[in-house]
């Protein structure tokens, strides 16, 4: 360790995002009290460049040894901040974050006791920083191929940008086929080509590219290692497949509309869901309007009902499945075309149109005469060959009983039904609603809390395809940074064996769940593979005679935060 | 007049699940109250019996352990051991005569933010019930 | 003290006014009354004057609008919470306020004398509960004092005895659940109800409470906080000692029958499977449904305070659609669950001129003829 510490403190301001509810100048006031600090400021934006180059500069002018960040959670910044020390000559792990924007700033509104909790955060993490010690960087080689979970656009599109860029990759698919929902679809809004002339290229160039290996009708069932090292293994694959990433687009399941009994779905011929109504547009385009026949004849009056299983908290679905509208305004049009006769009426709540084009595409629907009525509908039931749509229209303000020959309930999104196997297997996150989560909504869309582990498409949440595949070429480039880096840091904090205290009980072997424990043969006392291990430290905690320590977590450091937070 | 009891809690958390869970509380801007100090660990794994015993026996009210959820943690198994192992202690704690309500468990997810609050509020509501640790006089005198 | 208003209370804000609630409002249809704009009204200008809305008086509290709410808002609880302001204005139909009177002087709502709330037992020997059994029964005004209803009763009462089944009664000591009485506004008289009540049937000890009328079911078991007994209709009692084979059947029905949901059993506490089981296991009973069952059973408009209170459109009954519905399924016979829907059905039937065609029974009626 360092004789002496010499701590620079930095206090965040993050814009007004944290100076709005703590006293930034106070708290820096206070910093520049503790033991060991030598300099304690506050700035606007830490993590602009003045921000770093002004730590840079303190470190050269007061040759500062450790420096203390308070802005927002170390899960944001760290790197940066590392990185800041490291290019002016300061060991990365002598850097120390405290994190006074999420777990203070934004969850407190009284200015004085924020403030307060913001003192005594930094206080901790200084006195964590006066013990730090450096830590060797270490980097680990990267297996440089990659493998996608999900073969429909967003797993299609995901792999070819990655063997484009000169990188095997296996896409695993479940079904017997490539193309996922899409490939059930008619014509896609809002171009309306044909979903062939979508799909099938894409789908010839996956399948004849010499770096894609497409494995069909089978999962993957277990996945092991660590962000440029996993070893995954695929049903009827003999070996494990190493990989340096992965890239998960699993896609989604449509809302199954008998959790809404009252819609009489699966009980009338002539309640059906959008997804069957795709396959009888395609159908009727094929082969003649004849296709779209109920009960033996062929519908005059035909009603769209949106938002069927989204919006819907009582399900636990809140969010809006984000296709719905559009796809609905898709097939009204196109049953206007195919059945110039029938009078087509939308029943909707909101429309929303926000993809490029899609608004224009709305109105087209309307002027086809596709008429939209604002207001749910709450029940169907039958009357004679009919159905009868119990909702009122809210713009009229009076209930209605509206005679339809074909209803096409537009379903929305949930996720897939077994997305929590996955989830488990890949320790992979979900968020509230059950599709998998980002790392960060805004900053880190495509990011998992697995490094190393991607999202593309519907599985992280409803999409249409444009987004889809946005989404999938995100993911795919985040999955070429370690493919094109060659190496990824590996763990420093790992565990480290005092010989002189240890006992050779063994308990650490034990406890460690990556066999980086083991005890020498000839001294019996125990050694740890800086390699395997992770530096999850169960073993320093489970060790009797505390000979071994976690590195930057060591119960000197731990111990030292708990004294200083109580002031 | 007397002051308001307000309890101090001392929260050790797991960086992938409940240290996330409380970054979320904060990006979704979820209200809790200020009592709880958050010291972020790799994992529930890692908390060392002394980590609880140190400051309750220098008059912390409350501790607090957070964890992913079984089957979730990050390092396979490190929730088990801190289930296991903080079990051990409070049966420890309880014999020594002090109070082992004092120490929570519990597991929260990283999008767990709603949760992670409430489980402040009902924590630093049932502190201040519970009145002060009684170790913070024995070392006000 | 500062209450908060009715907007904030019932989080009307997050009503997004998409008309499922007024789309599935039976009333709707009928009457004036509009629960979705009468949300909107609220929030727009929050100084309703509930005395230019007669209309508040024709919901059943069937709870359509709560099941269907995308997002939540309890609209049935606004109208509720504005008749408790016109119950506190004192200016509420006549007929409800005898209703009321008659709960708070007698403990039933036609104010008749308590003694004689055991009457319907006449010649039976009924336990008092007090000396301890695991099965109350709570009979219920309407069963205990009806002449058309107490039959239901009484079938209820022996076939528990044949199961074998140890229950007992408070005797004249009931009183009114009081589930019509929060329903009609009066949340003063609820609230003592609950807790006299509560008392009284927690001294019992029983591990079950079982009850001939969904209407007392629902309040025993939402709004009582009974966290040690179990609230139990008596179709689900029944249709589980049927299946443990402790009550048998010893003959025929022979009849087509279909079954009317009530909604304070259906769709607001989701019991549809166990009338369907009973019926379906009397010998020689055949069950033919009704297009709209279950979910979408249609109101008999006997809740809410309905039975007291005639509302803004008396001709178009929803009872007299509804005994329509039955007797185009070529049943004989339409079974009910709930003293209510028994008694505007019956009355339903006689006004359309069915009575040749089909005839309203309790289920307990028909099992009664089985055994
Ligand atoms: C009725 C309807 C109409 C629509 N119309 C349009 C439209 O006109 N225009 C438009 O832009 N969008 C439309 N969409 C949306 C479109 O379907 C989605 O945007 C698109 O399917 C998303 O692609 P994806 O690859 O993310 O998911 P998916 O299409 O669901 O593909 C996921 C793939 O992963 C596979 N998979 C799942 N789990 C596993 C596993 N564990 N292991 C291996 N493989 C697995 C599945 O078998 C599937 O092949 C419509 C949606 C619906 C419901
Ligand atoms: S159903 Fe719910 S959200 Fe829709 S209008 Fe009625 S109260 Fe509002
Ligand atoms: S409870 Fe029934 S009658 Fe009353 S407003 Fe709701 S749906 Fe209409
Ligand atoms: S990483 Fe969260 S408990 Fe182990």
């Amino acid at each position: 360790m360092d004789p002496q510490p010499r701590i620079g403190v930095y206090i965040c301001h993050c814009g007004v995002n944290i100076a709005a509810t703590v006293d930034v100048k106070a708290v820096a006031e206070f910093a520049a009290t503790l033991p060991g600090v030598t300099v304690a400021r506050d700035y606007l934006y830490m993590c602009s460049d003045p921000g770093q180059r002004l730590i840079q500069e303190d470190i050269k002018a007061h040759n500062l040894n450790r420096v203390v960040v308070a802005s927002c959670s170390p899960r944001m910044h760290e790197p940066t901040f590392r990185g800041a020390g490291e290019q002016a000559g300061l060991n990365p792990y002598l850097v120390e974050m405290a994190n006074i924007r999420e777990q203070c700033a934004w969850v407190h509104s009284d200015r004085g006791l924020a403030t307060d909790k913001a003192k005594w955060l930094v206080a901790s993490v200084v006195a964590k920083a006066a013990r730090l010690e450096p830590l060797e960087a270490r980097e680990v080689g990267v297996t440089p191929e990659a493998l996608v979970i999900g073969g429909g656009v967003a797993g299609m599109t995901a792999a070819l940008d990655i063997a484009e860029a000169g990188f095997p990759v296996y896409l695993v698919e479940r079904s017997d086929h490539l193309g996922g929902r899409v490939a059930d679809l008619n014509r896609i809004f809002p171009t309306l080509e044909r979903v062939a002339d979508l799909l099938g290229p894409l789908t010839e160039r996956v399948q004849s590219h010499p770096n894609i290996t497409v494995l069909l009708n089978t999962e993957v069932t277990q996945v092991e290692g660590y962000v440029g090292n996993f070893e995954v293994t695929v049903r009827g694959v003999e070996e494990p497949l190493g990989v340096g990433a992965l890239v998960i687009a699993t896609g989604y399941d449509v809302f199954n509309p008998r959790r809404k009994p009252e819609l009489g779905y699966g009980q009338y011929p002539n309640v059906i869901t959008s997804l069957e109504m795709e396959h009888r547009l395609a159908a009727a385009e094929e082969s003649g309007p004849e296709v779209l026949a109920v009960n033996g004849r062929l519908p005059k009056k035909v009603a769209f009902i949106q938002c069927v299983g989204s919006r819907d908290v009582q399900l636990g679905h809140p969010y809006c499945s984000r296709v719905c509208c559009m796809y609905t305004a898709k097939q009204s049009r196109l049953v206007r075309e195919l059945l110039p006769e029938a009078e087509v009426t939308v029943f909707y709540m909101d429309v929303r149109t926000f993809a490029k084009g899609a608004e224009e595409f709305y109105d087209e629907a309307r002027k086809k005469r596709v008429l939209y009525r604002r207001g749910m509908v709450s029940e169907i039931y039958r009357r004679g060959e009919r159905v009868i749509l119990a909702g009122e229209d809210t713009l009229l303000g009076r209930p209605f009983d509206f005679e339809a020959d074909l209803v096409v309930l537009a379903v929305g999104m949930e996720p897939r039904a077994d997305a929590a196997e996955l989830s488990s297997l890949l320790k992979l996150p979900r968020s509230s609603d059950g599709f998998f989560l980002e790392i960060h909504p805004k900053m880190r869309p495509v990011d998992t809390a697995v490094d190393g582990v991607f999202l593309a498409g519907c599985c992280q949440g409803p999409k249409d395809i444009p987004d889809t595949i946005a989404q999938a070429k995100a993911a795919a480039s985040s999955a070429l940074i370690p493919l094109l880096r060659g190496t990824v840091p590996a763990e420093s904090a790992t565990a480290v064996v005092d010989v002189e205290m240890c006992a050779g009980c063994g308990m650490c072997v034990e406890v460690c769940p990556y066999g980086a424990a083991d005890l020498d043969a000839l001294w019996n006392v125990s050694r740890i593979n800086p390699v395997l291990c992770k530096g999850c430290g169960a073993c320093a905690a489970t060790c009797p005679s505390k000979a071994i320590r976690l590195q930057h977590f060591t119960p000197d450091q731990v111990l030292a935060q708990v004294d200083a937070l109580l002031g | 007049m007397a002051e308001k009891f307000e309890p101090k809690i001392v929260a050790f958390l797991c960086n992938w699940c409940t240290y996330t869970g409380a970054d979320l509380a904060g990006t979704s801007r979820i209200q809790y109250p200020p009592n709880v100090r958050i010291i972020r660990l790799m994992c529930s794994g890692s908390v060392d019996p002394t980590y609880v015993l140190k400051p309750l026996l220098d008059g912390v009210d409350g501790v607090l352990v957070g964890g992913c959820h079984p089957g979730d943690c990050h390092y396979q198994s490190g929730n088990y051991k801190a289930r296991r192992r903080i079990i051990a202690l409070k049966e420890i704690i309880k014999n020594a005569g002090f109070d082992e309500e004092r120490v929570w468990l519990r597991w929260i997810s990283a999008s767990e933010g709603q949760r992670f609050a409430e489980t402040v509020t009902k924590m630093t509501e049932f502190l201040r019930e519970k009145g002060p640790n009684p170790m913070r006089q024995k070392w006000a005198v | 003290m500062k209450t908060e208003p009715i907007t904030e209370q019932l989080e009307l804000f997050g009503c997004i006014q998409c008309g499922k609630c007024t789309g599935g409002c039976p009333l709707a249809r009928k009457t004036e009354l509009n629960i979705r704009s009468m949300i909107y009204n609220m929030l727009v200008e929050p100084e309703l004057d509930v005395h230019a809305h007669p209309e508040l008086w024709d919901c059943t509290t069937c709870f359509t609008c709560v099941v269907r709410c995308p997002k939540d808002v309890r609209p049935a609880e606004l109208i509720i919470s504005l008749r408790g302001q016109l119950v506190e204005s004192g200016r509420i139909p006549e007929t409800i306020g005898t209703a009321l009177m008659g709960i708070f002087r007698q403990g039933n709502p036609n104010g008749m004398a308590r003694e004689d709330r055991s009457a319907w037992a006449q010649g039976m020997e009924i336990k008092d509960a007090r000396q301890g059994c695991s099965v109350l029964y709570h009979v219920g005004c309407i069963p205990s004092y009806d002449l058309r209803v107490q039959p239901v009763a009484r079938a209820l009462a022996r076939a528990l005895t044949e199961a074998g089944v140890d229950f007992g009664t408070l005797g004249t000591d009931e009183n009114c659940c009081g589930n019509e009485v929060r329903r009609m506004g009066e949340e003063g008289l609820f609230e003592m109800l609950v807790e006299e009540n509560g008392e009284l049937i927690r001294s019992v000890g029983a591990d079950r409470l079982v009850t001939t009328s969904p209407h007392c079911f629902n309040t025993f078991k939402n709004e009582y906080g009974f966290d040690d007994i179990e609230v139990l209709h008596y179709t689900q009692l029944v249709a589980e000692l049927i299946e443990q084979g402790r009550l048998k059947f010893t003959k025929e029905v022979k009849a087509k029958v279909t079954y009317h949901d009530p909604c304070f059993l259906g769709k607001q506490n989701g019991v549809f499977e166990e009338p369907r089981a009973i019926i379906k296991a009397i010998p020689g009973v055949e069950l033919v449904e009704m297009d709209r069952n279950r979910e979408r059973s249609l109101c008999c408009e006997g809740g809410g305070g309905r039975m007291w209170v005639e509302g803004t459109n008396k001709e178009e009954r929803l009872a007299f659609q509804r005994v329509h519905e039955a007797a185009d399924t070529g049943a004989e016979i339409l079974a009910v669950a709930c003293p209510f829907c028994l008694l505007t059905l019956v009355d339903a039937v006689k006004v359309q001129g069915l009575e040749e065609r089909l005839k309203v029974m309790d289920i307990m009626e028909i099992v009664n003829l089985a055994l």
